[in-house]
């Protein structure tokens, strides 16, 4: 008994040994660096990119580390107060994270910060501090698939296209093929391009919530409208319906003539589809004209920090001039957040997906006030359901506004 | 041990006393226990302390707990804001709750049912190649959830399987998008006489606890329907190993009393076996219904709760207040009334079938 208690305490004794040993003097400095990751193609970028950082700063090591459950580990990092030096930000976590103080602010650490586009650096920017650069953006663009509108005689899709030329080329498709006009998921990240093409405002110019309010209420049903009667014609469907499990999916196996997928959707089809005849164009204009949404992340800086000024370094790396032309030339896909690098990033491409930088200006980023997490899972239901016929697009916006009210009183 | 201490062949080296190797016995015993009880403190017990203590709080799940202001008390606001205010939380945490009994009146007695016949079958004497059925019937058991969900999606899936051999058998069937129709099945059913909330009147639009009466008798929907019988399909086979153990343990001079006596099969089945089997029964509904009310990892990798709330259970409640809404408090106090809904389960459960059972 005594050997065995022995045993056990020796084996716990060696245990904690070795784990402090683990942290223990180090003669170079090393970052560790967190992410979210798409797949192969985005880790492949990341790894290249930060090689680069590592030879042009020796003395400097980064440690990258994916996870699957991003947003997850992060926040229980957060939690225990020990979280990596640098890691990625979704738009949408910005605000939770800018006021549980885990952000250090970029002011004055970026150089040339002038470069990235202002809409974009306005996103991570929380009650007048920007607090990281983004790393790269994506936005939603109109694919089409050449084949079904040649087959169906149909021209193709053009930057001036109206909702109405949208619903016409939709309806000769599904008429002609018998392959509805356009897949789109029943989800808010789609529906508020529409929302906004119909002249809906997310935010007031004092940055209130005012989705659905007022003149905004119209905008919103005649958005859900237009998704609504394209439904009664036969002419949209979701991605469940054709067995697909987003967008990009049912749309690369020819189940619809066309669908609103961003950057990411380009070396996805490249990849899995490569068969497929594809192009894209900006999103159709509606009542009130262009409108379409972005979607970024940035690359933020812990505010507990032992080596702020390497973090900052690795981040100026890779978000700025340096890492946004190799974001440009050998990226994934999203195109890089400086304007200077958009004609790299088109060249590299090629021409013909100018519809995923053009409209980089005016994009909208469909970020929900903290803790509307309760207002997107009824939106999102609400529009499943005009779409289902069991609910009119009045009863779907003012049973959302109901709900964003409550959230917004608590 | 008590014989050693008074064998004459012994001659203790120094005096033992009774005391001494009572303290002996303990010290071992709790050297034993010790790793199992380590892990039961810091995996269990601590845990339960700290969600009961963050769900007194506004902690946002996020703000590091080493920084001073990391979160305040609010004392029982959680609770009133779940349970007793009207509003958006309210309406959220009765949908989970609605979702989530459907979901255990559903799966708990299905399970249970054909976990007994699947074990009595198994268990015949005339049955060829026994060992085969048993490990297919146990084998979903034994494979990961995430797993069987993928593999469920792919077969549910619009043009998926079960479709297409609906299909085959009734040709004029309507295409189900099972992974996203949030329609109650009650509902449809209701549906199909011509009755709707709009024909019904007035009275089905009346809100308790913030949700609508008509919303109240949906039944599950369509979706969660599947996810009721991916469950159903993968419990049954450890419940029919706990049957089937149980089954053996019955002495077969019982059965043959019976069949002396002049019982048929369904006899013996019915007034033998199943009364028999009752503390069987007892632990099976126990566990099954404790892992129905806390159902969680289908529907994060299936439907993440949608479409339209209607797969919000309150296991994914807790997730979604901690994760998405940074509301750590709420999710910690969504926690403790989930375990409160279980312990009062069980315990009334334990009444109804328990008292004879354990006799």
């Amino acid at each position: 008994m005594r050997k065995f208690l022995l045993v056990t305490g020796v084996l716990c004794l060696a245990v904690v040994f070795s784990l402090g040993g683990a942290v223990l003097a180090q003669d170079e400095v090393t970052l560790q660096l967190w992410g979210a990751s798409s797949g192969e193609a985005e880790n492949r970028a990341l790894e290249e990119q930060v090689a680069a950082f590592e030879e042009a700063n020796p003395g400097i090591k980064v440690e990258i580390t994916f996870s699957p459950e991003y947003e997850t580990t992060l926040q229980t990092a957060f939690a225990s107060g020990e979280y990596p030096n640098v890691f990625y930000v979704p738009q949408a976590r910005i605000a939770e994270y800018a006021s549980s103080g885990v952000l250090d602010t970029a002011e004055g650490k970026l150089t040339d910060p002038e470069d990235i586009y202002p809409s974009l650096a306005e996103v991570f920017t929380v009650d007048g501090t920007f607090y990281c650069p983004p790393k790269d953006f994506s936005i939603l663009g109109l694919e089409f698939n050449r084949a079904l509108f040649d087959e169906a005689g149909v021209e193709y899709p053009t930057a001036d296209w109206t909702w109405e030329d949208l619903q016409s080329a939709a309806q000769a498709i599904t008429d002609a093929t018998g392959t509805p006009g356009l897949v789109i998921s029943a989800d808010l990240d789609r529906w508020m391009a529409f929302y906004v093409q119909a002249g809906g405002e997310l935010y007031n110019e004092d940055g209130e919530w005012v989705f659905g309010e007022g003149d905004n209420f119209d905008a919103a049903v005649q958005a859900l409208e237009l998704w609504r009667s394209m439904r009664e014609a036969g002419t949209l469907v979701t991605p469940a319906e054709v067995g697909a499990g987003w967008n990009g999916e049912a749309f690369g196996n020819g189940a619809a003539a066309m669908t609103v997928e961003g950057n990411w959707v380009i070396q996805f089809l490249l990849d899995t589809y490569p068969d497929l005849d594809w192009g894209v164009v900006p999103l159709p204009a509606g009542p009130a004209g262009e409108g379409t949404l972005t979607f970024t992340v940035c690359l933020a800086v812990g505010a507990d920090n032992a080596y702020p000024e390497e973090s900052w370094a690795l981040v100026d790396f890779l978000t700025g001039p340096e890492g946004s032309r190799m974001t440009a030339e050998t990226g994934f896909g999203p195109a890089p957040a400086r304007a200077s690098t958009a004609d790299l990033w088109l060249e590299a491409r090629g021409e013909e997906y100018s519809a995923f930088v053009d409209a980089a200006a005016d994009a909208v980023a469909p970020i929900l006030p903290v803790g509307f997490t309760a207002f997107r899972d009824t939106l999102n239901g609400n529009i499943q359901q005009v779409i289902d016929g069991s609910m009119t697009p009045e009863e779907a916006i003012e049973d959302a506004v109901s709900v964003a009210q409550d959230l917004l009183d608590e | 041990m008590s014989e050693s201490l008074t064998s004459p062949l012994v001659t203790p080296q120094r005096v033992t006393t009774q005391a001494d190797r009572r303290r002996q016995e303990a010290l071992t015993g709790f050297g034993f226990i010790a790793p199992a009880l380590t892990i039961l403190i810091v995996f269990l017990v601590i845990p339960l302390i700290a969600a009961g203590y963050f769900s007194l709080t506004d902690w946002n799940g996020i703000t590091p707990l080493t920084r001073e202001d990391a979160y305040q008390f609010v004392g029982l606001r959680n609770y009133e804001r779940l349970l007793i205010e009207d509003g958006i939380r309210q309406e959220r945490f009765f949908t989970a709750v609605k979702n989530t009994v459907y979901y255990v009146l559903g799966v708990v007695p299905t399970q249970t049912f054909f976990a007994l016949i699947l074990a009595v079958i198994v268990n015949q004497r005339w049955l060829r190649a026994k060992d085969f059925f048993r490990t297919a019937f146990y084998f979903p058991s034994i494979t990961s959830s995430v797993v069987i969900s993928l593999i469920f999606m792919f077969l549910f899936s619009s043009n998926g399987l079960v479709n297409q051999f609906l299909h085959s058998i009734f040709p004029g069937y309507r295409d189900v998008t099972w992974l996203n129709d949030p329609n109650g099945i009650i509902h449809n059913f209701l549906g199909l006489f011509g009755i709707t909330r709009a024909s019904v009147g007035d009275w089905a639009s009346t809100e308790i606890a913030s949700i609508r009466l008509w919303d109240w008798i949906s039944g599950p929907s369509v979706t969660m329907l599947m996810i009721m019988m991916l469950n159903v399909w993968t419990t049954i086979g450890t419940m029919m190993v706990i049957y089937l153990a149980a089954l053996q343990n019955i002495p077969g001079q019982v059965y043959e009393a019976a069949v002396v006596d002049g019982a048929n099969a369904i006899q013996i089945f019915r007034h033998i076996t199943v009364p028999l089997l009752r503390p069987t029964t007892f632990f099976v509904v126990t566990v099954g219904l404790i892992g129905a009310f806390q159902v969680f990892d289908q529907i994060f990798v299936i439907s993440n709760g949608g479409p339209a709330n209607t797969t919000l259970t309150i296991a994914y409640l807790v997730y979604a207040s901690g994760f998405t809404d940074n509301r750590m408090g709420q999710a910690a106090a969504t926690a403790a009334v989930l375990f409160v809904i279980i312990f009062t389960f069980t315990l009334l459960q334990r009444r109804i079938v328990g008292e004879q059972a354990i006799e």
